[in-house]
């Protein structure tokens, strides 16, 4: 068994990689496969605490990298899901502690034992993003329906082509609120595949839901009222080979809908304080 | 409050102050003074009743700016005992004379505590019936020293010895290290992480050969393992020697508030004016004190001694490690954010049966 090596990049900024590593992570492992979630934001990690598994990190990527410890010594074992685990990235060093030749060593090892290993790559184009791909075949492009971020992920979707080992890349649309795109304010999904002359594997729609969760350290795809959760676990889904059709992530049109939307979110609020 | 300075002296007056953690937050805010450095502290305290970790945690803000305290004036008769027992000279003079008057004691100038220690020392030569006529020959001045503190009846000359070596010795190594240390520590983070981590080793075992200690730290043993930090009531504490030893190390202080991804490594105590973020590592081969929030990694006596603690006006540490042992923040403790205010209770982390415990360091 092969597990397949998939990295989650994006050219801009705080787009949502992380957001996604961890949700589509924990989507796959809740669905009973084994998942490794390799953090290559040296200096800048996020996706442990996106985990809540921030204090139980005693060795990081760069150790295993300096054989300091065994690979299987850093893997970070989920709080609830034993599928899943976190190779974490050092919070105190940057990005020239590993270089490409390193990870891909680390993640052919890994795909040995596991089904998915899920690299969550830094922002930008230089030797972190070339060190991020260094393993994978397959890559998830995450952008914004935002020009700016756009013309990012063009760049990025350019390096992917021409890197040698991704064999396939896809789209994720993050951040997409319809009403805005209704309303003419914001690209639509399709204006975005088009430009892009990429497939789609995922729409994830704007929810604050993403915000509390992070906070709280518990990935959004745990709570399945959350639309942006749901979405998630398609986007698992699709990775394994299923159809799914996309959501209907349309925001209800009317006052009375709105209301009623607004109300029950104040609701779900007070449930979680 | 009013602050006296004459050559080698330095006066703290904080007898208005009622509260441990005032005192501690009044006094890191006056030792920024430049004047207060290289310097006998004499610290004149009120009513405050002190337990033992508190006046250690201000000897060692004390130390941290290579200054000595010297005496302390209390009215307190528990913080008296306390410091009794740490070495410093007592005085209540305050208690029974008015304020204003400067007690005859604590506050002679160098000289004339160093004649008055010559002369005491050849009256114990005398008593001795030494044989030695040589007085100014150090090895013996030193084991008569020690033999005073046998008869028990100078105990404070020898402190006052070791008080101008101290701070002579000090001074050189202080000056290189100051604010540069933290650069300069990032720089080398490498040895120190490689350092770290064989510590770390220790943690799953160090006599047994590499390949079982590592089957011993698959993170599922581990990380499942004890949830260190409790809060309980602090049970009587022993002075032990080892205590004091750990007192004779070197301190680093540190004033700055240190950041995600910085490294702080020592080979002495450390002593941080400021919060710890999230993400930074602090570690030290004596204690750790943080006067402010402690949020990132600590790892007191990373050189392997067992009784160094870490104390933190807050303890909010993702980990604790203390020489051999770790502890992570128990989950349910997820504080996105502390409200930054002047009434945190100290707080404490030792080892008590091979456990980090954490101690608020009550009143
Ligand atoms: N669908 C969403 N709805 C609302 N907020 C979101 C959504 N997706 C991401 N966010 C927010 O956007 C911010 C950035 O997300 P994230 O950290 O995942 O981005 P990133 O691409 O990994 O950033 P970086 O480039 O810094 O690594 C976070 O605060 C997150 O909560
Ligand atoms: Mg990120």
């Amino acid at each position: 068994m092969a597990g397949r090596v998939i990295v989650i990049t994006s050219g801009k900024g705080g787009v949502g990689k992380t957001t996604t590593s961890a949700n589509i992570g924990t989507a796959l492992a809740k669905s009973g496969h084994s998942v490794v979630l390799v953090d290559t934001d040296i200096g800048l990690r996020n996706l442990d605490l996106l985990l809540g598994l921030e204090n139980r990190i005693v060795y990081t990527l760069v150790d295993v990298v300096e054989e300091r410890c065994k690979l299987k010594q850093a893997l970070v074992k989920d709080k609830k899901n034993p599928n899943l685990c976190l190779l974490a990235a050092a919070q105190t060093r940057d990005k020239s502690s590993v270089n490409a030749e390193q990870l891909k060593k680390i993640t052919d090892k890994l795909k040995k034992e596991y089904d998915f290993i899920l690299v969550d790559c830094p922002a930008g184009i230089e030797q972190g993003f070339q060190t991020a791909i260094a393993g994978a075949s397959e890559a998830i492009v995450v952008t914004t329906p935002e020009m700016s971020a756009v013309r990012d992920a063009d760049r990025i979707i350019g390096l992917l082509e021409a890197a040698e080992g991704i064999e396939s890349y896809k789209l994720l649309i993050n951040r997409v609120r319809p009403n805005m795109i209704k309303s003419n304010d914001m690209m639509s999904v399709e204006d975005v595949e088009n430009i892009l002359s990429c497939g789609k594997i995922g729409v994830i729609p704007e929810d604050t839901g993403i915000i509390t969760s992070t906070n709280r350290g518990e990935p959004i795809v745990n709570n399945e009222k959350s639309l942006a959760g749901r979405a998630y676990l398609n986007v698992a889904r699709r990775i394994n080979g299923e159809d799914v059709p996309f959501l209907d992530i349309d925001e209800p049109k009317d006052i009375v809908g709105k209301l009623k939307k607004f109300l029950s979110g104040l609701k779900k609020q007070g449930k979680e304080q | 409050m009013e602050q006296l300075a004459n050559d080698n002296m330095y006066v703290i007056d904080l007898g208005h102050i009622d509260s441990a953690a005032e005192i501690i937050f009044e006094l890191s805010n006056m030792l920024d003074s430049e004047n207060a450095r290289n310097k006998k502290i004499c610290l004149k305290l009120g009513n405050v009743d002190l337990n033992q970790a508190q006046l250690l945690s201000i000897k060692s803000l004390i130390n941290g700016i290579n200054s000595i305290l010297s005496s302390v004036d209390t009215k307190s008769t528990e913080t008296e005992k306390v410091a009794l027992a740490l070495g410093i000279i007592v005085s209540n003079v305050s208690a029974e004379n008015s304020t204003e008057n400067i007690p005859a004691m604590p506050y002679k100038s160098a000289e004339e505590l160093k004649e008055q220690m010559e002369a005491e020392n050849t009256e114990i030569h005398d008593v001795m019936q030494n044989s030695q006529e040589n007085n100014h020959d150090e090895n013996i001045n030193n084991s008569d020293i020690e033999n005073n503190r046998d008869l028990n009846s100078l105990p404070n000359i020898q402190e006052n010895t070791d008080i101008n070596e101290a701070v002579q010795n000090k001074s050189e190594s202080f000056q290189t290290a100051d604010n540069t240390a933290v650069e300069e520590l990032t720089h080398n983070e490498n040895e120190q992480k490689n350092e770290l981590k064989d510590e770390l080793d220790i943690i799953f075992g160090s006599n047994a050969d590499k390949s079982s200690i590592f089957q011993m730290a698959i993170p599922e043993e581990m990380y499942e393992s004890k949830e260190g930090i409790t809060d309980i009531a602090v049970p009587e504490y022993e002075y032990t020697k080892e205590d004091i030893e750990l007192e004779s190390f070197p301190t680093k202080y540190i004033k700055q508030t240190i950041r995600s991804g910085q490294v702080i490594s020592y080979e002495g105590n450390i002593v941080i004016i400021g919060d710890c973020h999230p993400g930074c590592e602090i570690n030290a081969f004596g204690d750790i004190t943080v006067w402010g929030i402690l949020s990132g990694i600590a790892h007191a006596g990373s050189g392997g001694n067992q009784k160094a603690r870490v104390r933190a006006l807050k303890m909010n540490a993702i980990q604790l490690r203390i020489a051999n042992c770790y502890s992570r923040r128990p989950d349910s403790l997820n504080t996105v954010y502390i409200e930054k205010t002047n009434s945190f209770t100290p707080e404490e982390a030792r080892i008590v049966n091979n456990e980090i415990v954490v101690f608020k360091i009550n009143d």
